[in-house]
């Protein structure tokens, strides 16, 4: 009989006690102002394939050393570039088949078209069977950073040099970027 | 024979775990054991429940993750914390919460062998699988994960708040067997569901190729159906006390109806030894009101933009590849809101347990009584399971029902379900003259930390119930 008294009694007080006192404990819920988002993020940029008919002109067939094109990367503008990009790994990859150097200068532009930063180098003169690579990495972070979130437009900027009208070659190239943010 | 029981429960143990709540089931003097089975045997004539207070029941978990291990207090890194539990939860791992109130219940016996039980409850149910794979890719990103696929069918959720009116007869076929089924007719407050959706996000290296990589989004077919919510939506301005108040001014009568059974049995063996078995809300919603679905479908791959070094004149603009890319990406990816009607199942509930009866208790010296004798002691053995979008959820309940006297009567019950494999459950259920109350709290271990436990259920209640022998 005790120990039915025992149950009667004690169990529910301990069960209720229990409930009752239940809490949180060893946590500190203040940490969620503390939690961010640090995703990275490998992307494709420009990509391009030339051969001798991008440097003659598609009339008089005359040779024009320098060509370019400009690329507006709107993403560049959104919120969270602007907010959150940290740091940012861009990669650059050429791929010569030109008997003939080529400068290559890739330029980022404000709306206004005022360079923020370039990236600029040559490309050594390749051949049918070798190409010639070059593969470089730019990086921006810490106050440098602000030089890729203020801009918006890339423009692929080459020029061959030596050549005439009768050059024969491929140019490759390749990019992508690494962008690192936190939220 | 003991032997065999004993091998066959552990075994059982073993391979199943799940989510139940079993503490209240074949409690046959609470009229709550027949919302649980309306086949159970029952040892009282009437009852009447408290309006709003006959039960409460609340219960909430977490399969992969505790607020310990996000928020511990141990000076360690929050982030790294977080991408710990990221690790380690799976797209199986799910968090459930779920809300029942009984605003009306009422009963009585009907002729010699019926026992009509109706009423009103008031439901909310949530369950959502971990999205790990979106939320890997928004937290991580794809750096790390080339070549691998994120998977959208990781988004999978249901969600709904709902009233509940039922109609049950539990009817006494003979000294050994009864059965009892339950009508429902469900009105529908609020809804929003996401399953079966598709798709994938992968980043895959192209060697040969144009550029270093392929995006690709394959296969996307992503789905949001919603009822309930497009007038909330709608109204401007509208604050989430205000639309808590429409919820509950739609409470009684929602603007969705469904219609579902219970059924259920109990089947004495022996004297000592029962079996029985019941399903629970094996009924669908018909969502045809204030209905909104979002779907996100297509896919899409790109290598990134392609200049082409045109001819241009000096004032001549280039071409514009980003708004051409941005066109070809809206054409790939849509997205479209539609007022179609759809259905949904609900959550099917199914119980299955035997019950073994020892210590007769001693009745009452009076010819009039035709009562058998009960046993004080009750050893079960419940197998409960819930129907979810990935497949059903199960858990398993040993307990030991010990009826102390005439009006105290407590159940410890240890359980094993995904939530957790040291689930310890408490009862309690008494009578003053016809007043009854009861509280019932499971895995007890963990309301001594809530912060470690993965799950906690709470039902407590009180009502009149008559014994007229």
């Amino acid at each position: 009989m005790s120990h039915l008294r025992i149950i009667k009694l004690v169990l529910p007080v301990i069960i209720s006690g229990l409930l009752l006192t239940s809490c949180f404990k060893d946590v500190d819920f203040g940490q969620s102002e503390d939690i961010s988002l640090e995703p990275d993020l490998e992307v494709d940029l420009l990509f391009y394939q030339l051969n001798e008919t991008d440097f003659l002109d598609s009339e008089t067939n005359a040779f024009t050393p320098v060509i370019r094109d400009t690329v507006r990367l709107e993403f560049l503008d959104d919120d969270y570039i602007q907010d959150g990009l940290m740091y940012a790994a861009l990669r650059f990859k050429h791929e010569n088949k030109f008997p003939y150097e080529i400068n290559s200068n890739i330029k980022f532009l404000r709306e206004n078209g005022r360079g923020e930063f370039n990236v600029a180098y040559t490309i050594p003169p390749g051949s049918e069977f070798s190409s010639a690579v070059v593969d470089t990495t730019h990086i921006l972070e810490g106050n440098n950073i602000v030089n890729l979130r203020r801009s918006i437009q890339m423009v692929v900027e080459l020029e061959i040099v030596g050549a005439n009208q009768s050059l024969q070659g491929e140019l490759e190239f390749m990019s992508k970027g690494l962008f690192r943010f936190e939220f | 024979m003991q032997r065999i029981l004993l091998v066959l429960i552990f075994f059982v143990t073993i391979i199943c775990n799940g989510q139940n709540r079993p503490l209240l089931y074949n409690v046959d003097d609470l009229p709550q054991s027949l919302l649980q089975n309306p086949g159970a045997r029952i040892d009282f004539t009437r009852h009447v429940g408290i309006p709003f207070f006959s039960q409460i029941h609340l219960s909430a978990g977490s399969t992969g993750v505790t607020a310990y291990d996000i928020f511990a207090d141990d000076g360690s890194d929050v982030n790294q914390r977080v991408r710990n539990v990221m690790r380690d939860i799976t797209a199986g791992d799910y968090f459930s919460v779920n809300e029942q109130l009984e605003i009306l219940s009422v009963g009585w016996k009907m002729g010699d062998r019926g026992y009509f039980s109706t009423g009103i409850y008031q439901e909310l149910d949530v369950f959502a699988y971990f999205p790990k794979d979106p939320a890997v890719l928004a937290f991580e990103g794809n750096a790390n994960y080339i070549g691998q696929d994120f998977d959208f069918s990781d988004a999978n959720f249901t969600g709904e708040v709902l009233t509940v009116y039922h109609a049950g007869f539990n009817f006494k076929v003979d000294a050994k067997l009864s059965v009892g089924g339950r009508l429902k007719l469900y009105s529908g407050i609020f809804n929003v569901e996401s399953t079966d959706n598709e798709g994938v996000f992968r980043t895959i290296e192209t060697p040969g190729g144009p550029n270093f990589y392929r995006h690709e989004v394959s296969g996307l077919n992503v789905t949001v159906n919603t009822s309930g919510y497009a007038s909330l939506k709608n109204e401007e301005g509208m604050t989430v006390d205000q639309a808590a108040a429409e919820l509950m001014s739609r409470s009684l009568f929602g603007q969705n109806g469904g219609v579902g059974v219970d059924l259920g049995f109990n089947y004495r063996v022996t004297n000592q030894f029962s079996v029985n078995a019941s399903v629970q809300d094996l009924g669908l919603m018909f969502h045809q009101k204030d209905v909104e679905n979002y779907n996100y479908f297509g896919s899409f791959q790109t290598n990134g933009l392609e200049p082409l070094f045109p001819e241009l004149d000096n004032n001549e603009a280039t071409i514009p590849y980003w708004d051409i890319f941005e066109d070809r990406v809206d054409l790939s990816l849509q997205d479209e809101t539609t007022n179609n009607a759809y259905t949904t199942w609900r959550p099917l509930k199914y119980n299955a347990s035997f019950e073994f009866g020892t210590g007769k208790s001693i009745l009452p010296c009076d010819y009039l009584i035709s009562k058998k004798p009960r046993f004080m002691n009750l050893f079960g053995m419940l197998i409960s399971g819930v129907n979810r979008p990935k497949g059903p959820t199960y858990g398993v309940t040993a307990y030991w029902d010990r009826k102390v006297n005439d009006h105290l009567r407590f159940r410890l019950a240890y359980a094993v379900d995904e939530f957790s494999i040291t689930k310890l459950g408490f009862m309690m259920s008494s009578r003053f003259k016809n007043f009854n109350i009861y509280l019932a709290a499971n895995d007890i271990i963990g309301y001594t930390n809530l912060a470690k436990a993965n799950s906690a259920s709470l039902q407590l209640g009180m009502q009149f119930i008559f014994k007229d022998l």
